[in-house]
């Protein structure tokens, strides 16, 4: 009951935050200096070109009409059009959105399955040299461009070992796309039963995962690894060595305490993953999100720019969202 | 006076180099932060080829005693432009870790000092924590592209970009300093004596907690070394041919798929020991300058 009114009160709020956030998005474009309509027109246009694109974008009326008929059209799901691929924003979007989820699914997975148990276990053994290879490696990784490192990655697993499909994105270039259910490749693959493609969508994401996991995972290791140590020294676990407990329970009553610390990070590293699949994707030609949103960068394409800018802040409130409810659910004391 | 302060400038000197004894990480960034400052200012003279110059006949060679690290695609000498590369990547660097230092103090005394408060600055105060928070809900690199892509790839505008987006990194940590600060005597005292809000802030607030940003300083700079190579890496930043370490490893990026691993992998590493570098003297000094662990 306390948790639905506390997710309720949340939940409320969203909108009220997803509005201040379209502020922001609207004015970062329109009050920055630098006139869009001189790099839309192009480095030869005349004046009159200039003032009619000017005229096109609106932005020759007043600043708070441009808002509401921003909002307005946002509110209908209308992001404009891409002139790069001459097609709506959110339906460029809508398809690429899947891969770039698929991407960070993935590496948010494993990087928790990796370093929760890493952080657990260099917390209660804190000699030896395999500890101090892992912290080593924690304090290296956060050096490491990610862009980098995939590069590597591809020189030595495709290149040398020819382990690893190269990259040219999702799938091989033989394999047929599985029909789209979630747009996720390696899941639709397998709700289809097509075992070809699964297989290769698999085998084009271990690169570009392995990556992000290798940077970021360090992320959920660290903090793990302190929060237990903080609970294996805390009372309650000092009691329960006192009582006699065995070392199983005892690991048991600090790992479920340290629980809204390590939920907390979770949601800090999809916000990581959310940058870090941008230049990832870049590197393995994934055809994501992100990897538009580098196009429209580099092409000044404005419209595909600020709807992938208020689409990722829609995400980042959503988790930090799911992230306050988790907390709220693990730890008890939270007052709402 | 200019004795004193001569003798205090030696003795801090002397504690700094006593503290750095037998920490090798701390030596090992200090010398990355001398060695990239250096060749900031000499890396394009002491390059044995023109860092832009695309020599003929010479594409793609691997490293030899010629090119010590090798020729790109273009026949430009990998090692001149990764020794190049410092004077634009640190300017940047400095440049906007400077600007974001000054923003983010200054609000962060304004934030911390009022905040709590009733009237305009109360407001303010709040505000500026609020304005905060919504900035930092986008992951940092997607800011920065959206920023850099709002106003048209350029370096002045990855500088504005990289400053404006570690002002709410500087604001917090002042802002803690602050609240613990504003309950000490000493403010009470200045405040008995007559001073207005702003000048105790500054004056005497102030000061006293500017340790935590400084002890960041270091760490951001890495921090923004990568950011700003990250964007020329996309082609958001620096134009290529300008020997930078991010855009020459997107020059090499086609070169790793078919075995030419010298064009990225040397810009690459110069780039990791860099950020590793800072960080280090970043986490060196933030211990240095906790009073507890001094001696």
């Amino acid at each position: 009951m306390r948790f639905w009114r506390y997710a309720g009160r949340r939940l409320a709020f969203l909108p009220v935050q997803l509005v201040i956030v379209s502020v922001i998005v609207f004015f970062l474009v329109r009050l920055l200096p630098g006139d869009p309509s001189y790099l839309l027109a192009g480095p030869f246009a005349t004046v009159e070109r200039v003032d009619e694109v000017r005229r096109r974008l609106g932005l020759d009326q007043p600043i708070y009409v441009q808002y509401v008929s921003y909002l307005r059209s946002v509110m209908r799901g209308e992001f404009g059009t891409s002139w790069i691929t001459s097609q709506p924003v959110l339906q460029d979007i809508g398809q690429r959105l899947p891969a770039t989820m698929e991407l960070i699914l993935a590496a948010m997975l494993l990087s928790v399955l990796v370093g929760i148990p890493l952080g657990v276990w260099t917390a209660v053994r804190k000699t030896g040299v395999a500890d101090r290879a892992v912290l080593a490696y924690g304090m290296l990784a956060g050096a490491l461009p990610d862009f980098w490192f995939a590069l590597i990655m591809i020189f030595l697993f495709f290149f040398q070992l020819g382990w690893a499909p190269g990259p040219i994105g999702q799938l091989d270039l033989t394999v047929s796309i599985p029909p789209r259910v979630t747009g996720m490749y390696a899941v639709d693959a397998l709700l289809a039963g097509d075992w070809e493609a699964f297989r290769s969508a698999l085998a084009h994401l271990v690169l570009p995962v392995t990556t992000l996991t290798a940077i970021y995972m360090p992320l959920v290791m660290k903090n793990t690894r302190s929060t237990m140590e903080e609970m294996l020294g805390s009372e309650f676990v000092t009691y329960a060595r006192a009582a006699g407990l065995p070392r199983a329970v005892q690991l048991r009553y600090a790992l479920r305490n340290s629980m809204p610390s390590v939920v907390t990070i979770i949601g800090i590293l999809f916000w990581f993953l959310l940058g870090g699949a941008v230049l990832v994707e870049t590197v393995f030609a994934w055809g994501g999100l992100g990897q538009y949103a580098v196009q429209s960068v580099v092409n000044s394409d404005y419209a595909p720019l600020q709807a992938f800018v208020l689409v990722t802040a829609v995400f980042t409130s959503i988790v930090f969202l799911l992230v306050d409810l988790g907390y709220f659910l693990l730890d008890p004391r939270i007052k709402p | 006076m200019t004795v004193r302060a001569l003798h205090a400038a030696a003795a801090e000197a002397r504690n700094l180099v006593r503290f750095s004894r037998g920490r090798p990480g701390f030596l090992f960034g200090l010398g990355v932060v001398a060695l990239t400052i250096f060749l900031a200012i000499l890396g394009p003279r002491l390059a044995p080829y023109g860092p832009e110059e695309a020599l003929p006949g010479v594409a793609n060679l691997p490293p030899n005693h010629e090119h010590w690290m090798g020729t790109d695609i273009s026949g430009m000498d990998v090692f001149s432009r990764v020794i190049a590369a410092p004077r634009i990547d640190l300017t940047i660097a400095l440049v906007s870790t400077a600007a974001a230092f000054a923003g983010g103090v200054v609000l962060g005394v304004i934030s911390g000092f009022f905040a709590g408060g009733h009237g305009i600055w109360g407001r303010l105060s709040s505000t500026i924590v609020r304005g905060a928070d919504i900035f930092q809900a986008f992951p940092v690199f997607i800011f920065a592209l959206a920023l850099v892509g709002f106003r048209g790839p350029s370096i002045q505008n990855v500088i504005v970009a990289l400053a404006f987006l570690n002002i709410p990194f500087f604001l917090r940590l002042t802002r803690g300093a602050v609240l613990h600060m504003r309950e000490r005597p000493f403010v009470e005292a200045a405040r008995c004596m007559g001073g207005s809000g702003l000048r105790i802030a500054f004056v005497h607030v102030m000061p006293n907690a500017l340790t935590p940003a400084l002890a960041n300083l270091s760490p951001t700079i890495g921090f923004s070394i990568l950011l700003a190579s990250a964007l020329s890496f996309v082609g958001a930043g620096v134009p290529i041919p300008t020997p930078e370490w991010g855009s020459m490893i997107a020059i090499g990026a086609p070169n790793m798929m078919t075995g030419q691993w010298w064009t990225a992998l040397f810009p690459g590493l110069a780039l990791g020991l860099t950020i590793l570098g800072y960080a280090l003297v970043g986490d060196g000094f933030r211990y240095y300058l906790d009073p507890v662990n001094r001696r």
